[in-house]
């Protein structure tokens, strides 16, 4: 990351929903945000999307990507697109937790992302800072949460001063069994 | 200086990338996740999907260092945009969509087939086409004419159960020979004897060859081993295993040499992962040396999938003037042999 007083142009991308979010970002001000609404759509619409972005601003010093919890098929398509596409800039990329993205103005709130199969992911917060999960749970088990918001471009960009997570957050296993296991 | 063209593979569990300048093969990677499926004895997509993310970057980084170029030197990109399992496929086409916009260079989304097929121009001067392909593998099993690899397939036939590839994997299973299969009952075959038992040859009936001369079928074969075991339970292992390879062998040679026989053209190239099986190369080559047909197989690491063959198939596309893939694309896990690419 540039230090302070330079400028940084920051590319935010996030597929951890049905939306493929894109945006710049350059010191702060928002200067470019679209989504597309799809839930299989993600690898078109994400590469529609930032050709549209890149020609807002110079170019990008930093990816800055959503890592989940998320859908696993849509969520690696952002994930490996900003990998390759900072691969191929020379540039770093910062990884966000999606859920810490979506921006509630209450003091103390409860977010979630449809994570299919009748659960969600979700995590609580409490004047700004995570201090429950994320977890993957049936609805039933978690009280008054946000579901219809969405991770933003520029709050993943505020957030990358201050955390960056390597890993695609999954939160479950895949499904298989093992051949000694099966009946 | 001829073209770089740098290929990505992520169709099934090898997360593959190659580079080719021109014909001339510079690198090729391959990080496989098969162990990771071994034990559930067949690939898992979303084992193989997050196995295919871990292993991109790293990947593309040790093929470019391999062909002592940098990432700038690539003047195009090729991605398997299908068939395969879409869940592996999006990892592949996200990550050459991201490499192609952050170079700025232009990207083919080409057809996994046609690429096994074409991987053949890496190893041979003389261009390979018109050709008949038999294409093998865990994933297919497919006949096909090619006139032009860059634009003109057509699939002759291919099977209508199980691909050979998966019919030794399931053999291989219950002969307790471990997964991958075809690896395993090739090694096992060696020791037995090929003509120790008479297993079916799968729609080789005389109105089979009427009606679907060029369609394959494994399943009456598998049956017809497991029944075998079942019955006799002291079989020899090695005889099993080297008498249905032979069967599929047989099948596949006797279909493929009769294509090359009614469409008139005399060269044939075998690719896929099953033309890595020391029996199907050495059968192959006697035959065809007997019918007057040029045989083509590649090294058996360009067989298994690979990033070589889809660099190779990108770069005969750009020497052939073929337009890149227009604007984004998705990947086809359906995606028919005829399109050679999006």
């Amino acid at each position: 990351m540039a230090g302070a007083g330079a400028m940084t142009i920051s590319l935010a991308i996030d597929t951890a929903t049905s939306r493929t979010t894109v945006g710049i970002i350059e010191d702060g001000v928002l200067l470019f945000e679209k989504f597309h609404e799809g839930a299989t759509d993600h690898g078109r619409a994400l590469s529609e999307l930032v050709a549209e972005a890149l020609k807002v601003s110079g170019p990008p010093d930093v990816v800055v990507v959503g890592t989940g919890p998320g859908p696993f098929t849509g969520l690696r398509v952002g994930i490996s697109f900003a990998h390759t596409f900072a691969l191929a800039r020379q540039i770093p990329v910062v990884g966000i937790c999606s859920l810490d993205a979506i921006s509630i103005n209450q003091p103390e709130y409860t977010v979630a992302i449809d994570a299919r199969r009748k659960e969600i992911y979700w995590a609580r917060y409490k004047d700004g800072v995570r201090i429950d999960g994320p977890h993957v749970s049936k609805p039933a088990e978690v009280s008054d949460y946000i579901i219809d918001q969405y991770p933003g471009a520029l709050k993943l960009v505020a957030l990358s001063e201050s955390q960056n997570i390597s890993e695609p957050m999954y939160l479950r296993r895949p499904d298989a069994v093992p051949t000694a296991e099966r009946t | 200086m001829q073209p770089i063209v740098l290929g990505i593979e992520t169709s099934c569990d090898e997360t593959a990338i190659g580079i080719v300048r021109g014909r001339t093969l510079l690198a090729n990677v391959i990080a496989s996740s098969v162990e990771e499926h071994a034990r559930f004895g067949g690939v898992v997509p979303e084992i193989a999907s997050r196995a295919h993310l871990e292993a991109m970057q790293p990947s593309i980084q040790r093929a470019v260092s391999d062909a002592k170029i940098s990432l700038r030197d690539i003047d195009a990109i090729a991605v398997t945009a299908g068939p395969g399992l879409v869940g592996a496929l999006l990892v592949g086409v996200a990550s050459a969509s991201g490499l192609a916009q952050g170079l700025g260079r232009p990207l083919y989304g080409v057809n996994h087939l046609a690429a096994h097929v074409s991987v053949d121009y890496l190893t041979h001067d003389k261009p390979t086409d018109p050709t008949i392909a038999l294409l093998v593998s865990g994933g297919h099993s497919s006949l096909l004419q090619v006139d032009d690899i860059t634009g003109s397939i057509t699939k002759l036939g291919a099977t209508m159960d199980d691909a050979a590839g998966e019919a030794f994997d399931k053999i291989a299973r219950i002969l307790d020979l471990g997964f991958p299969g075809g690896p395993a009952i090739d090694r096992e075959a060696a020791k037995g004897s090929a003509t120790a038992l008479d297993f079916p040859r799968g729609l080789t009936t005389s109105n089979d060859w009427a009606t679907r001369p060029y369609e394959f079928s494994f399943s009456g074969l598998k049956t017809a081993v497991a029944r075998y075991l079942e019955s006799t339970p002291k079989y020899v292992r090695a005889d099993v295993a080297a008498s249905f390879q032979e069967a599929i062998v047989d099948v596949l040679l006797l279909k493929a040499l009769a294509a090359c026989k009614e469409t008139g053209i005399n060269s044939l190239v075998i690719a896929g992962g099953v033309a890595a099986n020391s029996r199907l190369r050495a059968v192959a080559e006697d035959r065809c040396a007997k019918a007057g047909i040029e045989l083509r197989i590649p090294s058996p690491g360009l067989c298994t999938d690979n990033g070589a063959m889809v660099a190779a198939l990108g770069s005969l596309m750009l020497s052939a003037g073929r337009p890149a893939t227009r604007g984004a694309f998705d990947a086809d896990s359906s995606l028919p042999v005829e399109r050679v690419s999006l």
